[in-house]
């Protein structure tokens, strides 16, 4: 089984991306592969300095930089939607691979799982 | 059966706020009379509040807390509720009542409460996962 979660909305609006990236750190976890796809407004949760502290929440950014210390084998970017969203190499995070191919992406994981 | 399915549903749309509950339910009837099996239903997000037993919808209004409880009794259906999901959003059984020294406790049997290792497993035996949103 490999499982692809995908993110499609902005982080701090709603539960949704938390709680899925909850289902990816629970599968590498459990030792199954997982990956990420942040496409759409997803994107934004690849970028760097966030500050989430006067929402009161939680920074999306220093979950997911420790993703591959927890095991989860990829965290990929929709290249489209970072042309759209402003998003370059110097603006996110290191590490993010990008695709340009979403359906070759889809079509290589057994599952797929949106977070919304 | 030959062609008979193992599914493992999982909703996260809450009921009276989305669809989503209905939807699988009307689903899982389906699957069920059509001879696939359901291995196990998972509530996560916002679906945890399907397994409240406080629901209580004007008396015209489909009780879909009761029917889905009614539906996992009668086909001896296990259901899971997210903890992290359930323990944010006010859902919780005597186990956890007692952890977090809470005035009350509102789980609905036969529903239960476990972690995501429950949805991982599910995944995993099953033939296929279903996931019902609730659209954003």
């Amino acid at each position: 089984m490999t499982t692809l979660i995908v993110i499609d909305q902005a982080p701090y609006g709603s539960w949704s991306g938390r709680e899925a990236l909850d289902m990816a750190f629970s599968l590498a976890a459990f030792d199954q592969p997982a990956a990420m796809l942040f496409t759409g407004p997803g994107v934004n949760w690849l970028r760097k300095g966030q500050q989430p502290d006067e929402l009161g929440q939680k920074s999306a950014e220093k979950n997911l930089s420790a993703a591959p210390l927890f095991g989860i084998e990829a965290l990929i970017a929709d290249e489209r939607a970072c042309q759209q969203y402003g998003l370059s190499s110097e603006t996110m995070l290191s590490g993010v691979e990008l695709s340009s191919n979403i359906q070759e992406l889809l079509n290589g994981h057994t599952h797929v799982v949106f977070a919304s | 059966m030959p062609n008979s399915l193992a599914y493992t549903l999982v909703i996260t749309g809450a009921p009276w706020t989305t669809q989503a509950p209905q939807t699988a339910l009307l689903f899982a009837r389906a699957a069920v009379s059509a001879g696939h099996k359901i291995d196990r239903v998972f509530l996560y997000g916002d679906g945890v509040h399907l397994a409240s037993s406080l629901n209580a919808p004007p008396s015209d209004e489909t009780h879909w807390s009761q029917q889905w409880a009614d539906f996992l009794t009668q086909h001896g259906i296990p259901a899971t509720a997210c903890i992290a999901s359930a323990l944010r959003r006010g859902l919780v059984n005597e186990t956890e009542q007692a952890r977090y020294e809470l005035p009350a406790n509102n789980l609905r049997a036969p529903f239960e409460i476990a972690g995501l290792g429950e949805w991982v497993e599910g995944s995993k035996a099953g033939d296929r996962t279903i996931y019902f949103h609730g659209g954003s």
